[in-house]
């Protein structure tokens, strides 16, 4: 099983970081693309919300304006997530691809497949890792990646992060936990969620993370990772949306 | 008149509903949350079937309309969803 692998450290804004994952989905649906594993991160740091959430109930807009931080709603459901030191992944496969397939198919069955590489990365880096159903993976218990999946045109979007450094304080600055989440577990809450460098006592690089997750992902995934750039209708599509959709205030406040 | 509700479910997810109504008519409902929805046009599609419909059988219409063959949500129940929206509808028409 061969898969393009895009890796862009340099990074790129909350907008434009959807714009290219909805591009890639148009584009491997087409079959203009091959299946792509894309590996990156963001530049500003960047509130993500989920499909169904509300921007404004869920992310102190003011806060992030004052910071510098990007807000985004994402094509995928899910939680609201402050994305800064960390490694971000998408993968973007038809759901006849052999990835897809797996056990049952269904999209549980799929999160486990896939975060399985994630698992198997974050053993490269020396953290014993566990697939945490439906979407998490954690450490200790300790929650260090969550993932998020959507399917359309007959192919299914996974993307997910990996904490690599985390400032809480700034994370609960921005995020507006609500009170029926926390009903007497705000420790509890903040406590939940750790990162790599937390973990294992070192700072990790984004480049010693990129390596060892493409890493993982070939080992259990079985799959030959080859690397290539973007082309340059991806990015052109990819631009289109980001100035069309994602940074558009219908979109990201539309519930 | 519009009413809200908050409802965190088993596994801990947070559903947000809201109802607006007048004179006993649902006229707008919607449920935001960190669950997931495949596909997520079929989720909208219920949503917005629960307008016009009467206030006081919207739990038993949202049941329904969220147990819709094609569509299935991870991270909350139908049952779930149609208490939030209950609950909001509750509030609506206390005020």
């Amino acid at each position: 099983m061969r898969l393009r692998l895009v890796d862009t450290p340099e990074g790129a804004s909350g907008s434009l970081n959807m714009g290219i994952d909805e591009a890639l989905l148009g584009s491997v649906s087409r079959g203009e693309s091959p299946p792509t594993l894309r590996l990156y991160r963001w530049t500003p740091p960047c509130v993500t919300i989920g499909y169904f959430q509300s921007l404004e109930a869920e992310v102190d807009i003011e806060a992030c304006r004052e910071r510098g931080v990007d807000a985004v709603r994402r094509l995928t459901g899910g939680g609201a997530v402050f994305h800064d030191d960390e490694i971000t992944y998408s993968l973007v496969i038809p759901l006849g691809h052999e990835l897809a397939l797996r056990d049952s198919g269904d999209v549980l069955a799929s999160y486990r497949s896939i975060c399985a590489g994630l698992v198997r990365g974050l053993a490269e880096l020396g953290a014993e890792a566990s697939f945490e159903p439906i979407n998490d993976i954690a450490v200790g218990g300790r929650k260090v990646s969550g993932n998020a999946q959507t399917r359309r045109r007959g192919c299914l979007l996974q993307h997910g992060t990996v904490l690599l450094g985390l400032d809480s304080e700034l994370m609960f600055t921005l995020l507006r936990i609500p009170a029926e989440k926390l009903k007497g577990r705000a420790a509890e809450a903040r406590s939940r969620v750790a990162s790599l460098s937390d973990i294992l006592g070192r700072e990790i690089p984004y480049g010693e993370a990129a390596e060892a997750l493409a890493r993982g992902f070939e080992l259990a995934w079985g799959a030959e990772l080859v690397r290539s750039g973007f082309s340059a209708s991806e990015l052109a599509e990819a631009r289109r949306l980001a100035e069309e959709r994602f940074s558009t205030r219908e979109w990201n406040f539309r519930r | 008149m519009k009413g809200k509700a908050d409802l965190k479910v088993s596994g801990g997810k947070l559903l947000r509903a809201e109802v607006e109504i007048e004179a006993g008519t649902v006229l707008a409902a919607s449920v935001d949350g960190d669950f997931f929805a495949h596909p997520e046009e079929e989720f909208e599609a219920a949503e917005s079937e629960l307008s016009g419909l009467p206030a006081d059988s919207l739990g038993d219409a949202a049941l329904a309309l969220f147990s819709r063959p094609g569509l299935t949500i991870y991270g909350a129940s139908p049952i779930d969803i149609a208490k939030a929206l209950k609950e909001a509808a509750r509030a609506a028409q206390a005020r």
